[in-house]
Parts: structure tokens; sequence; C-alpha cells
């Protein structure tokens, strides 16, 4: 099957490259806003520092993965270059990676396993992250936390500039291609998997969102007083929330990493992993899946048309795209807000699995309706005023 | 007279942190938002005093009024153009922090465009630059020594009497305690909140525009201060004032002071850590005092009252 597919995808070139690159970008984006539409429009958690969550998962395949790959390299038996301090990391890395790479590619079975290992690694780091981030910040204001998570965001990126052991410091490093086995193209196989955990994790938050623990989040959002006044645990299920979708956001570093086989810290501004995600988020309406979706797909089909007509709005601009695409995202972000404030689609009553929606209209409601339509009748508002002006 | 250029650096560094967080204090209290785009206002002020120095050959004192004026207006407008409105709609306090984010994000990318255009048609080098040889010299000392000292003590000292002297500045701690019983009371809170917009951004435009003077300074200088600028607000408790006056204070020297101390123990790698000292900071604040400095202080009173009573009480009982 494998080989088929491998057929197919070898005269998959030129323009269709484009669609692979879309379908992966909005794989990556669309965990994130999935992950950010769990927290912010369901538990209604601020967290500002997506980036910070991302970036952990890119230094899990840097610094672990790459390490073990290489030590099944030296155990079957290749000689690598030595990595084991921080400058021989930075320099030798490459070529240990070249090596390893010949080594994985007929591996079919050690590749995917380290792959799941990667992502099971930062699934439980990002988990715990979320747990530290909410140890401080969860009982405080959530102007605290945005605060909180921006500046971890931003010292998580000083870090991986200087300790040379995690990436190699400002210039980056290689990491061990885990696709090496699939005869077609690898960014197809990279997207195929991008997609599929993007479905999963939607489907994971889907049935988390319509279950009583996801009613029991939007009432947080809405009064967390009341909540904890009948006897829930607010604090407890706010970091719950907070690390369950840490670890998710998470493995979209790793995926991130395997996609450009390079993870350098300066490819995680918090203004691509955070802001770029929250404004797709805040367009298509917090608090739906379907809101989320829409908005991150018009982001990244806006962005991919910006970098395809790169050339033709720089003729337009005297001053360089970047700036142009920060203005965009900050114009942007405050029309949506001003002029849509609920989004492209407003968040709609819960779906209940189980729950017969229309019985539940004709039994109960149809009759209170009918008292209040009589009982409306009289009372209107522009009725009340009439008789008003009148008198 | 002969100062070493380190300690120049932490009295200059440190009073301008001092007034911007004062400025940030400010605008938490009557809006109750941390207003993100506040460093940013510090990079106008750069961008100000190199257009009137490096293209217009004007003293760098020059661009004080001007920068305020300009600083104020810019604020103003944003209060007018986004957060008025936003708060009108109803937007909670997490979508108008996301707007600051925002206008941060937008304004960052406006002076790099303004850069890159000085760059194209006046062909100076635009970013990162520095303006130390354009700055007056006073006794041997640089201008903006003195000047930055007597612009911190000087704002402190009018926000003093404004806040309790005027009216406009009672009118302000009395929307900044309780904004609808003070609307009650027949204060128009929108214009107690536009002319605090107007203050703090003026000021911060005012001290971003001494920073080149001494400093380095580029297009994404003012954004990247938010950091230190949020951890003096936090240290001082961000409900008080005077707190924020010592906390930019303690800041600012530890960021200047501290790191040279620490490069002199460890070796100049630490030096690329300078940005965490403030974050350290803000995390160890908001984990053992949320209030920060303000709560400490609280928490002293009423442990003085309460034993102040204690003290009647025994007085009391022995006398009956």
């Amino acid at each position: 099957m494998i080989g088929i597919l491998g057929n197919l995808v070898s005269e998959i070139t030129g323009p269709s490259r484009l669609i692979i690159d879309i379908a992966m970008f909005f794989g990556l984006q669309v965990i994130v806003a999935m992950a950010l539409n769990f927290q912010y429009g369901n538990a209604g958690v601020p967290n500002m520092g997506c980036a910070f969550q991302v970036i952990t998962g890119a230094f899990t395949v840097s610094a672990i993965t790459t390490r073990l790959a290489f030590w099944f390299a030296e155990q079957a038996g290749i000689q690598l270059l030595p990595y084991n301090t921080g400058q021989l990391w930075m320099w030798n890395s490459n070529n240990n990676v070249f090596t390893t790479n010949k080594f994985l590619a007929p591996n079919a079975g050690l590749s995917i396993s380290l792959l799941l290992f990667s992502l099971a690694v930062s699934l439980v780091l990002g988990a715990l992250i979320g747990y530290v981030i909410s140890l401080p910040a969860i009982r405080l204001r959530a102007t605290y936390l945005i605060i909180v998570l921006i500046a971890l965001a931003d010292a998580s990126q000083i870090f991986g500039r200087n300790v040379l052991e995690i990436c190699g410091g400002p210039l980056g490093m290689y990491v061990p291609n885990v696709f090496g086995w699939y005869p077609g193209d690898r960014s197809l196989i990279t997207a195929i998997v991008t997609m599929t955990i993007g479905l999963i994790s939607f489907f994971i938050f889907r049935t988390m969102l319509n279950s009583p623990y996801g009613r029991l989040m939007r009432a947080i959002r809405e009064n967390e007083v009341t909540v904890g006044s009948v006897g829930k645990n607010v604090t407890g299920i706010r970091r719950n929330v907070l690390m369950f979708a840490s670890g998710i956001t998470a493995l979209v570093g790793v995926l991130n990493a395997f996609y450009a086989s390079f993870v350098v810290e300066g490819a995680y501004q918090r203004a691509y992993w955070t802001y770029w995600p929250w404004l797709m988020l805040i367009l298509g309406g917090p608090g739906n899946n379907a809101g989320t979706f829409i908005g991150t797909a018009a982001i990244i089909a806006l962005r991919r048309i910006i970098i395809v007509y790169k050339f033709n709005i720089e003729s337009l601009i005297f001053f360089p795209i970047s700036y142009f695409e920060e203005i965009l995202l900050g114009v942007l972000l405050i029309v949506v807000m001003i002029f849509r404030p609920s989004g492209l689609i407003p968040e709609k009553l819960l779906y209940i699995p189980g729950l017969n929606y229309s019985k539940l209209v004709r039994e109960e409601v149809k009759v209170d309706w009918r008292a209040a339509t009589k009982a409306r009748k009289g009372k209107s508002r522009f009725s009340f005023r009439r008789k008003e002006e009148e008198e | 007279m002969e100062i070493s250029a380190i300690y120049i650096s932490t009295v200059v560094y440190s009073s301008l942190i001092t007034v911007l967080s004062i400025g940030f204090t400010l605008t938490y209290l009557t809006a109750k938002i941390p207003n993100f785009a506040h460093g940013t206002y510090a990079g106008i002020g750069i961008y100000i005093t190199f257009s009137l120095t490096r293209l217009m050959g004007l003293s760098p004192y020059v661009s004080i009024p001007i920068a305020f004026l300009f600083g104020g207006a810019l604020s103003m407008l944003i209060f007018i153009l986004v957060i008025g409105t936003l708060q009108k709609i109803g937007g909670g306090a997490i979508v108008l922090t996301i707007s600051t984010l925002a206008i941060q994000i937008f304004m960052t990318a406006a002076i790099g465009i303004y850069a890159f255009w000085v760059l194209l048609t006046f062909h100076t080098y635009t970013q990162p630059f520095i303006l130390r040889d354009n700055d007056i010299q006073i006794s041997g000392l640089p201008g903006v020594f003195p000047f930055a000292l007597i612009f911190c003590i000087a704002t402190v000292i009018v926000l003093h009497f404004l806040l309790t002297k005027t009216n406009m500045g009672i009118a302000m701690r009395a929307t900044a305690e309780d904004p609808s019983l003070a609307s009650v009371l027949g204060i128009n809170i929108y214009r107690v909140q536009l002319f605090s917009w107007f203050l703090t951004g003026g000021l911060a435009c005012l001290a971003g525009s001494l920073l080149p003077l001494w400093f380095s300074s580029s297009p994404i200088t003012g954004s990247g201060m938010i950091t230190s600028i949020m951890a003096g607000s936090l240290l001082g408790g961000l409900d008080n004032i005077y707190g924020a006056i010592f906390g930019g204070f303690v800041v600012g020297t530890s960021e200047q002071l501290l790191t040279y101390m620490l490069v002199g123990l460890f070796g100049n790698y630490i030096g690329e850590y300078r940005p965490l000292i403030p974050m350290i900071i803000l995390i160890i604040v908001l984990i053992f005092e949320p209030r920060g400095l303000n709560g400490v202080y609280e928490r002293w009173q009423v442990r003085k009252i309460s034993k102040a009573r204690v003290v009647e009480k025994s007085n009391a009982q022995e006398g009956a």
C-alpha cells in the first residue's frame, strides 16, 4: 500500500507542493487554534503562551529524540562524530544527522517508534509545563496569566538561543528524518500524519466539550463564583484544561520540527505561534470548533496568498512585506474585535448526544412559550412606551 | 567629573523605567487593563528624537515637548478609536488586553516602516543607532544623566500634586477606586480616562525620547522594554503609583547593575540572559506576593492598626 501511495506521490511536483504546504500549515495551526478554543473559548483561560508550548515540542525533538536516534545508531555499530559537549553538539550534529538518516531509512519500525516517542514525550512535557504554569497563575487575575505566559515564551527563546545543548544555539540544527522509509514525497506523509493528529484531537476536543466536563468548563467561563459555590473545584478544572491543551499544543512543535527537518528558536516567535492563532480564534468565533476551522482556513489562505503574490505586493509598497503582514495582523485583530465581537460563526447551544431537542421543545417549553407570548403581547417594550406617550 | 559608564547607564535606565512603570500603573488603575503598547510609546519617542536630531539637526532636548504632546495625542487617539469603543461594546478585560497587544504589533510595525522609509530617503543608518555624540556636556558629564534623573523626580512630584491637590487627580483616584461610584458622584469617567491616557502616553513618549541619548536603539527597543515595565509595575503592586516608583527603580537598577556584577563574576555569557532578570522578578512576585510591595505595605498597616487596637483594648480593660 505504501508503494502505491509512493507511486502516486512521486508525480506530485510543482503547484501541488503548494497544496501540501497549505494542508500542512492548516493542520499545524488548526491544532493550536483548537487547543486555544478549548482553553479560552470554552474554559475562559487566556493562554497567551502557545509559542512556549510549541517550542517545547520542537526542543523535545532536537534535544531528546535526536540523542536517542544517535544512541540507536551507535548501538548498531555506526561511527558518529563526538557530540557530548554543547560546542560539539552544535558543530557535529548536522553530519551525525546525515549519517543517522541513512541508518534510519530502512528501519521503518524504529523510525515510527521514534516519532511516537517524541509525540508522547512532548505530550507529557507540555502537560508538565501546563501544570507548572498553572501553579502561580491560575489563582490570579486573567491579565496576570497573560503577562506570565508572554514572558515565559520569550524566556524559552532566550534559553534556546544560548544553551547549545538544546538546538545548537542561534544557528539551529537538523533533526533526523523519521519518514525515510516512505518512498514518495516526505512532506506528503508529514502532512497526512499532521492532519490525522488534527482530526483525532478534534474528536477528542469535541467529545470533551459535549461531556458533562465540557459543560462545567463553560459554566466556569460564565461565572466561576457560582460554580465554586456548588462545590466544584474551579482551580483544579482550570489546571486540567491548561495541562491537556498544553500537551496537545506541544505536539504541533514536534510535527513542525519533522516537517522542516530543522529546529531553530527563531522560527518559534510569539507573533507566529501565539498572535496568529489568536486572530484565527477571534475571527472564527471563540466557543465553537466550526468557527475555529473557518477562521484558520481564512487566515492560512490569506497568508499563503501574501507569500505567493509577494513580489506583486512588494512593487506596490516601499517597505518589506514582513511589516505589511504585522500591520495586517494588528488591524485585523482590532477590526474583528470591534465589528464582529462574536466572530464569523457565533457560539451555538451545546449539542448533547442522546438528547432529543425537538422532543424537549415540544413537550416542555411549548407550554411556556404560549404563556409567554400571551403575557408578552400586553407588555411588549414598544407598546409599553406607546402607552406612556398616550398617557 | 568622571563617573563610570555603568553608573550612568544604571541611573538613566532606572529613571526611565520608573517613569514608564508609573504610567503603566496609572493606565492599569483607570482602565483596569495592562497596556502592552506602553513600551511602544517609548519606541515612538526614540524615533522623534532621531528625526529631530539626525534629520533636522536640532538639539535632542527640543524633542521633549514635541514627544510629550505627540505621545499624548497618539495615546488619546488609541483610546478613542479602540479602547473606548471596545469598552462601549462591552468587551471584557481579556478582549481589551488582546486589543492592546494588537496595537503594540501595529505600532511596532509602523515604527519599523518609518525607520525603513528614513533609510531609503535620507540614506542614514536607522537601526540600531545611538545619539551619544549629539548630547550636550555638563561639566564633563553627558547631559542625559542629570536630565533623566531630574525628569524622573519631577514626574513623581508633579504626579503627586496632580493626584492629591487638583480636581482632575482626585477624580482619577476616585475612578481607580470604583468607576461606578465615581460616575454616581458626577465624575465623567470617559474624560478622566482620556486624560489619564494622554498623561501616560505623553510621559512614556518623553521617557523614550531620552533613551537614544545613552543607549543603542532600534524599532523593537520600545516594545522589548515592556517586560521590565510590567515587572516594575507588578513589584510595586498594580494598585499603587508610589509602589511603581520603587518597583521601577529596583527593576531598572538590577537589570543594569546586577547584570554588570554577574558578568564580572561568571563571564560574558551571562549578559545574554539579561532579559530574564525582569521575568524572574515578575514570576517571583506573582508566586509569593501577587499584590506586590503594596500588599506587604497594607498587611503591615493592618497589623499596626490591629496591634494598636489590642493595646487600646487592654488599656480599657485595665482602666475598668
